[in-house]
Parts: structure tokens; sequence; C-alpha cells
């Protein structure tokens, strides 16, 4: 380094002196910026490759390793067991945890699209009074914590709140260990970002095929699910699949609604600490849990991302 | 069960009235038009009529029922729209079967409907087409056979030609009118193109700022307009007005007198009237023996020229330092004159000539109100003089 570094120094002085290679390197950047900004573009994309990827690397590293070796761990795993991956369904029935983590995305996902479309369409094609204030509301609620409603929304879903109104006294339900205490909080969460996609979306939709379909024979609500939402399909589908990541990401409400069983609608999440044992903690069978368990998002994200970043452009962009 | 009625209906917005109290009666397979300048309102009338806005006062008819009220879909019509508002994710059988497949019609009738409606607007052999594959005139009449297809008491049109290029605008015109012909139901038809409007329909509607100015077939608007609006409006170029004042001997203004006996009339002296003159009723000189009720000679010097093959338009100066105004609507302009010649006339820019004007074309309004005195003088100086025509007949 210090002689490349030297080499710079005389070549400033004279031009005619033999330089160090990053000397010559610089010399061509400066004639040539392109070379910079690839070489740039290279060494951002390298960094993010390691960031993002070495973490799912490391887990098969340590999946792929016998329990019993995983200490001082190098770059290679230590040794080769593949067969963890059946081993993982057979210590803990992992297959329901993941068939618990789609049920709560798919449900939320319906909530969030059908409640986000017709607010959609109320903010992105009515005029009225306060609707910017109210905007604006929506999308302050998407910025608080989470851990902000855990107290509250635990005390009314396990049934400890009462009501009473006049003689009627009403407690709420105990929803504790149903898929109810987590979709609730997850929808209404996850509802002001597919709010403000589907907004951008139906706003250019041009009035005169809803003013048509209303005229064909739809009523407004007809002429939203027939005309405007099929036409905003793009942004329907990027809320919809980001929403369903999102619950299928999420580990707040996911591990503090239910009891950590299968049986009481408790996502991956619980699945994954529920090898956990008494007297060993099996890393190997984790890590593979996890690999199993980030499969469907990834493959989800491999076939939508071309949908979902023209979505997210789209929505900024069209006309 | 195609009649149209408006009662007293008016439509506010937060600070402004865009219809206001609008009566109209429309009769049973009539086509009317509803013409006037942009913003006047006129869009705002048919989307009431819609159902697209609901109005702010009075009551919509159509048929015996009244509609005020009800969502479009329960009114019985269908609507042709400016940008044609195609369902871009549906095929031309989709689009046009989608009004009829909302109402559970059986495939089989659907089918036949659909078949004979794209048969009407000669679109056989493009229904498994999507709009975007369309050319402009094809997606018209798309829209055009998802009207016709349900059989609707009213079809409403949105100014829907006016999207499509000239050559195409002219032959949709006639196609429109074939297809009144064939259907004869009650068209309802928006424009601010006053040629569209003199063309097509049985009666022309023209509104501005929100208030019905005159309903009444194209050639007595034409000829006999209600006001100095309607006057200014339809007609293009549009008429002359002059600013002047009613005198014992009959008009006086700047630059032009014209004489009549006010008492023959009915305005009394001194009352400040506005003249108006269609550029088609001003003659030369030379071509006096056209006019049968001349008025007196008037100089001019010629100013600019505008050659359209089939006639001259000449602007006239009728003081030396009089600046051309040119396509103004409805300004009085003293001290100038539009008059359209035939196109082998022999005239040169910039030239000193005689012109007259044909009292029987001539216009009086009120200046103040607008409203229309008389349409045309048959008497005057030359009384005894039998006038052989009438003054509201066809040139």
């Amino acid at each position: 380094m210090s002689n490349e570094s030297s080499g710079i120094g005389l070549g400033s002085d004279d031009a005619e002196m033999k330089r160090g290679p990053l000397g010559r390197w610089v010399n061509k950047a400066i004639k040539n910026p392109d070379r910079a900004y690839r070489s740039m573009f290279y060494v951002a994309t390298v960094f993010f490759l390691v960031t993002t990827l070495f973490p799912f690397y490391w887990l098969l590293v340590i999946a792929l390793t016998p329990n019993r070796l995983i200490s001082n761990m190098g770059l290679l795993p230590k040794g080769f067991n593949p067969e963890v991956f059946i081993t993982m369904f057979e210590r803990v029935p992992f297959h329901l945890y993941m068939f618990n983590s789609f049920v709560l995305g798919i449900t939320t996902t319906v909530i969030v699209l059908l409640l986000a479309s017709l607010a959609g369409y109320v903010f992105g094609r009515l005029r009225f009074p306060g609707k910017s204030f109210l905007m604006l509301g929506i999308l302050a609620i998407s910025y608080f914590p989470p851990a902000a409603f855990l107290i509250p929304l635990f005390e009314l879903f396990t049934g400890n709140t009462a009501i009473s109104i006049g003689f009627i006294t009403v407690s709420s339900p105990d929803l504790f260990n149903t898929p109810a205490p987590m979709v609730f909080p997850f929808s209404a969460l996850f509802l002001p970002l597919s709010i403000f996609i589907l907004t951008t979306f139906y706003g250019q939709i041009p009035d005169g095929l809803e003013d048509a379909a209303r005229v064909e024979g739809t009523t407004r609500l007809g002429a939203l699910f027939r005309v405007i939402v099929p036409l905003s399909a793009p942004g329907v589908a990027t809320a919809g699949v980001l929403t369903f990541i999102a619950v299928y990401n999420e580990f707040f409400f996911s591990f503090l609604m239910n009891n950590g069983e299968a049986s009481s609608w408790a996502p991956i999440v619980a699945g994954i600490l529920k090898y956990q044992g008494q007297f060993d903690t099996p890393y190997n069978l984790m890590a593979a849990a996890s690999i199993v368990g980030v499969l469907p998002v990834a493959i989800l994200v491999i076939i939508a991302q071309e949908r979902i970043v023209s979505g997210l452009t789209a929505g900024a962009l069209k006309e | 069960m195609g009649d149209v009625k408006l009662e007293h209906v008016s439509k506010h917005y937060d600070d402004v009235t865009a219809v206001d109290d609008m009566n109209l009666d429309i009769n049973d397979g009539e086509f009317i038009c509803l013409v006037g300048p942009s913003g006047c309102g006129k869009s705002t009338t048919m989307e009431m009529i819609a159902g697209l806005t609901i109005p702010s006062e009075g009551k919509v008819f159509i048929g015996d029922r009244e509609v005020t009220n009800l969502p479009p879909k329960d009114r019985g019509v269908a609507m042709v729209f400016q940008n044609i508002a195609l369902f871009p994710h549906m095929d031309v059988y989709d689009n046009i079967s989608f009004g009829l497949r909302l109402r559970n019609y059986d495939k089989e009738e659907i089918e036949r409907r659909v078949n004979r409606a794209a048969d009407v607007v000669q679109l056989e052999g493009m229904l498994e087409r999507m709009p975007d594959e369309m050319s402009g005139g094809q997606r018209q009449r798309v829209a055009i056979a998802r009207a016709i297809v349900r059989n609707p008491g009213v079809f409403l049109m949105d100014e829907p030609l006016a999207n499509l290029d000239a050559k195409l605008r002219v032959h949709m015109r006639t196609e429109l009118q074939r297809l009144h012909k064939e259907l004869d139901t009650t068209i309802i038809y928006v424009t601010h193109d006053q040629a569209e409007a003199m063309t097509m329909s049985d009666r022309i509607a023209v509104i501005d700022s929100g208030q019905l100015q005159q309903i009444d077939p194209p050639l007595v608007c034409y000829n006999e307009p209600a006001n100095l609006f309607v006057a200014g409006f339809i007609g293009s170029p549009s008429m002359n007005f002059l600013d002047g004042e009613v005198t014992e001997d009959g008009f006086v203004s700047q630059n032009i007198d014209v004489e009549f006996d006010p008492a023959n009339l009915g305005v009394e002296v001194g009352r400040d009237v506005t003249l108006g003159i269609r550029p088609e009723d001003v003659y030369l000189i030379e071509d006096e023996h056209l006019v049968t009720n001349p008025s007196h000679e008037i100089d001019a010097m010629t100013d600019v020229l505008e050659p359209m093959g089939d006639e001259i338009f000449v602007y006239l100066k009728l003081e030396e330092d009089a600046e051309t105004h040119l396509d103004e609507d409805a300004v009085a302009t003293n001290d100038q004159l539009l008059m359209s010649v035939a196109p082998d006339t022999d005239i040169e820019e910039d030239k000193d000539v005689s012109v007259l004007l044909d009292r029987s074309k001539v216009h009086l309004f009120d200046t103040e109100t607008g409203k229309a005195i008389s349409h045309g003088i048959e008497s005057g100086i030359q009384a005894s003089e039998p006038t052989g025509t009438e003054a509201e007949s066809d040139d």
C-alpha cells in the first residue's frame, strides 16, 4: 500500500516516472469515470450479497454439521448430515407450524386487501373534507411500535376486559390460542401500507371507466371489484405479497398471543423455539427449520419480485 | 318511454353553480344536442340525467318515472363517453356484453344481442380483440355497441367524437345519424362543436353559464337566435355585432347606420341595442342585385382575406386605424366587420370597398339583457317595395 501511494505521489510530480498498479488504475479511472462507477457498483453489490447471504450460508453450515460437533466453527461444515431435514420434522411437527403461518398470512392478506381496497377507493377516488388529515393519521399508525399495543390487546384478547353498558356487562371473549389475536393486530398494523399503495393505484383509473361500469349496471362497489381492482392488478399483487411476507416474518404478536403449541395456531417462530429441550439445544435442527421456514417466502419473492418492483414504482411514476 | 324531463334542476358545487334552474323537455325518439362552451354545465346536465351526479335541486324524469335519486343502473340509460371508456382488461365481446351479464341474461340471448349490436356498428369478426388492438374509430364503435346492446330508452353521448381525428369525426357523425334513424331512440348528445350540433340534431339546446339559452331546431337557432349568446355561438365564423342606439331613423352606431322605423319593430327610441349580422349577409356593392332589402352603402377598407376554397372571409376595417380582432366570440367590434364573399370575387387586401347589409337578415338585440328584439327588418325607407323573402327563410 505504501509504495502504491508513493507511486501516485511520484506520478503527480512527474508523469514519466513509473507508477504502482493503483496509480495506473486511478489515472485510468480519471480518464474514464465509468470504470470507477462500475467498480463502485461491484464493491457495493458484493458487500450486500455477503451481508445478506452469508447468514443464510451460515445457517446451512450449522444445519449440516452434527449438533455435537458445533463448536469453534469454521467456514465449512464439520461433517455432512443431510438427514437433519428429516429429523426436524420428526422432533417437532414443523409442517403444522408452517401451515399455521400460511393460514395466518393468507387470512390477514385477504382481510387487508378487502379493507384496503375499500379505503383505497375512498382515498383515491372520492373528495371529502379532512381527507389528507385522515390519510396522515392512517400512515402515522403504521409508525407506532407494535409493543405499544401489546398490553391492552393482550388484556382484551385474553378476556380480561369488560365493558358495561347500563345493566349489561360484556366481557371480551378469551381468544388466546386462536388465530384471532394475531390476525386482528396484523391486519391493523399492515393495513396502512396497503391502503397507501392501493390509493395511488385506484386514483389513477380514469373516472370514465367507473362511470361506464355504473351506467352499464354495477353499483359503486361492483365497479370497484369488477373494473378498478382488475385494472390495478399489479398494485393489488404488490400489497398482497408485502402483507403476506410481513405477517409470515412477524415475531412479536406471533410469540405472545399463544402458548407455542402447533394446535394453538402458533406460527413457525414458536416451531423453531420448540426444538429447545430441557437438556440440549439442537442448533442444527433449529438452523434446518429456519432454512425450511424461509424457503416459501424466498420463492414467493423470486416469483413476484418483478411485480413488486414495478408495482412500487408504477404507483409513483405512471402518467 | 324515452322522453326525458328536467324540472328546475340545479347543481351547486362548493362555491360554483354548474347548472342553474334547468328545464328541459325532451321527446321520445328525439336527437337533442346540448351545446355550449367548455364549463357551461352541459356535461353536468348529462351526468344528472345519467345519475352519475345527483342534482342539488329539482327533479329528473325518464319516461314516466321520477329518477332523481335512482342510481345509474336503474335508470334504463346507456352512455357513450368522451374518452370512450372501454374496459381495457376485457375483449370486445366482454365489453359489449358487460351490462347484459350483470343483468343475468342467459348465454344464448347475450350472444344473439351482442352479434346484432356488432352488426349494427359493423364490428363483425372483431369480437375477440382487446381494446388496445383497435383504432380510435373501432373503439368508438365498440362503445356504441355496448350502449345499444341493452336497448336502453335513452342514449347519452358525452362528446363521443371529440377524441377522433377530423375525417373520422365526419364519418362517425353520419354513422350516428344512420344509427338514430335505425333505432329511433332518444339521443342526448353533448358537444361543444356547433357544427356537430347543427348537422345531427332535431333540436339544439344552447347552454351558457349553467343556464338554458335556447332550445330549438338548428335552423331556428341559426336564423332566430334568442339572445346575443346564441347568436354568437351558433355559426362559424361568428356573427358580427355592432353596439349602437335606436333613433327616430333606425339604428345608429359609430360607423354603421341602418334605417328602420322603430315603431314597426316595437322598440322605443333611445334604447341601447346591439345589431347582429352574419358574414354571409354582408354584400359588396357590386352584388346589390342579390339583396332584396339592402341597407345603404357603407365605406370600408379590406384588411385580411381568408380564402376557404368555397368562400372568402374578408375582414373589413370601418376606420383607418381599426385593429383586426380575429375570431372573438360575441364581442361587439364597432370598427370592424367580417364579410364572406364568393370565391371568384375580385378582391384584394388593403383596398377601399363599399358594402351593404341585407336588412332582412339583420338581428337586433337589447344590449343590456342580450335578448333578441327582432330578426330582420322588413319595413324602412323602401317600405313601398314589397319584400320578396321572409326574414327567417334559409339562404
